[in-house]
């Protein structure tokens, strides 16, 4: 015979299991229907400390294919690199709003800008940069040129430039523009006479 | 050490072979005095020949600013050889110009059409890619300079309309050469005014035809690399309306134009048809 502990312990599992049952499955229904929280696209870059300053930056005009100087107002810190970082980020946010004349992505960013003495300058975008970049040799050209023909423009002594992605070094830029190389600052200056002259 | 016997045998050896070597030379002597002075040359390696290589002018030539664009290469076939690269392929598509239209299908239809062009033009013509086929810059150099072409012409295409875009390499300084060997990155230094001489004819054309052409360097492999003159054409629609591109109408006028560009470099550099 069955001892009645025994019997009682048994039964009391069971509801339990069946009640524990019932709860997941009312868990999995809520989860299911309530709605997903979208994935947030903007990109989140350090807040830029530092008085606001007037500065030259090349944009990039899609149509009709134009690189034009442009003067904005941005906060530039004092430090060498941060100021640099500070540059492109200001560029990129031009780039990135909804009318932008040569768009990419929401969420690309520069990642840092190092800046190698002697007349160095390493400039790292984020993967989103490049994804949302316009497949097109004059499309890669135009951002290519805007960002180094601004870091120039900025930044005294500055004779090379690399792109790098995500910290790594990539063949090109969306197919096209070669990023294997240094960009040589003159040029690109000559490349920006060229888009500017059309 | 040998003994007297060997010793004997071996000058025997050397006695016989120092006569049949004179009697060699003599003879060779009087060979060398019956050939005709006109076939003479061709026994001299090519490197002495001043005439030997006119398609490969020396780095020292660009510098001194001479813009002659070289002609057909010794060996190579006699009518001029344009060597035509539609980017891209395979896997690689290329730009998505739009989700029907693939950069690397435009630039095989364009390149087929300017073979046919080109060919009946008179001239020799060669695909780089004739097929969906994945091909790195690195093949597809390595491709073209072994065919020693008068003019390698590469093809792209985009969805922006900013007008044709004729590109050459944008090259900073020469690399280091030493001797015959060339830097990789920048073997197209030396060929560079030969590739201005190229674009500016292929813009002419293009303008010519009624459609907007510019003439930029760029960033873009492999014209770099390349040991002939080089040019890079981007195909763009004339407005906002991609499908423009894999028009029939609108690659043949293109098509023509280059050939015509093409036909006007070849032309002015003095390449034989």
């Amino acid at each position: 015979m069955i001892p009645r502990q025994f019997l009682i312990t048994v039964t009391l599992l069971f509801a339990l299991t069946i009640a524990m049952s019932v709860y997941v499955w009312q868990l999995q229904r809520h989860e299911i229907g309530s709605p997903r929280p979208t994935e947030k696209t903007e990109h989140v870059a350090p807040p830029t400390s530092g008085p606001m300053e007037q500065v030259t930056v090349y944009v990039a005009f899609d149509s009709p294919g134009e690189l034009r100087a442009q003067s904005i107002s941005i906060p530039l810190a004092a430090g060498r690199q941060q100021r640099a970082e500070g540059l492109l980020r200001g560029l990129i946010s031009l780039y990135t709003a909804k009318d932008s004349t040569h768009p990419l992505a929401a969420a690309a960013e520069i990642r840092q800008v190092f800046l190698v003495d002697p007349g160095l300058a390493v400039i790292d975008v984020n993967s989103a940069f490049v994804e949302g970049q316009v497949s097109g040799v004059l499309a890669e050209e135009l951002t290519i040129a805007s960002l180094v023909q601004t870091l120039a423009t900025n930044m005294p002594g500055l004779t090379r430039v690399k792109i790098l992605v995500d910290g790594k070094e990539q063949e090109t830029l969306a197919g096209h523009a070669d990023l294997t190389g240094f960009y040589d600052v003159q040029q690109i200056t000559e490349v920006v006479k060229q888009l500017s002259a059309q | 050490m040998l003994s007297n016997s060997g010793d004997r045998g071996w000058l025997a050896r050397c006695r016989w072979a120092a006569t049949a070597g004179a009697l060699l030379s003599a003879l060779a002597l009087i060979g060398a005095q019956t050939i005709p002075p006109a076939a003479a040359p061709q026994t001299q390696p090519q490197s002495q020949s001043p005439t030997a290589q006119p398609s490969q002018p020396s780095p020292n030539q660009a510098s001194r600013g001479q813009t002659q664009p070289p002609v057909q290469s010794v060996g190579a076939s006699p009518k001029p050889l344009i060597m035509i690269d539609p980017a891209h392929g395979g896997s690689e598509s290329g730009a998505v110009l739009n989700p029907t239209i693939l950069e690397k299908d435009i630039t095989l239809a364009l390149a087929r059409r300017l073979r046919v062009d080109l060919g009946g033009r008179g001239f020799v013509a060669e695909l780089v890619r004739d097929s969906d086929v994945n091909l790195s810059t690195d093949d597809r150099a390595a491709k073209a300079n072994a065919a020693h072409p008068t003019l390698y012409v590469c093809l792209h295409a985009t969805s922006e309309s900013g007008g044709i875009g004729i590109y050459t390499a944008m090259l900073a300084e020469n690399g280091e050469t030493n001797g015959p060997f060339v830097d990789w990155s920048t073997a197209q230094f030396s060929f560079l005014p030969a590739s201005h001489a190229a674009q500016q004819e292929i813009a002419a054309a293009m303008q010519k035809s009624g459609m907007p052409a510019r003439s930029l360097t760029a960033p873009l492999r492999p014209l770099g690399n390349m040991t002939s003159p080089a040019v890079a054409v981007e195909l763009a629609p004339m407005k906002a309306d991609v499908s423009q591109l894999s028009a029939a109408d609108f690659q043949q006028n293109i098509s023509a134009a280059l050939a015509n560009g093409i036909a006007q470099f070849l032309s002015s550099s003095g390449a034989p048809r």
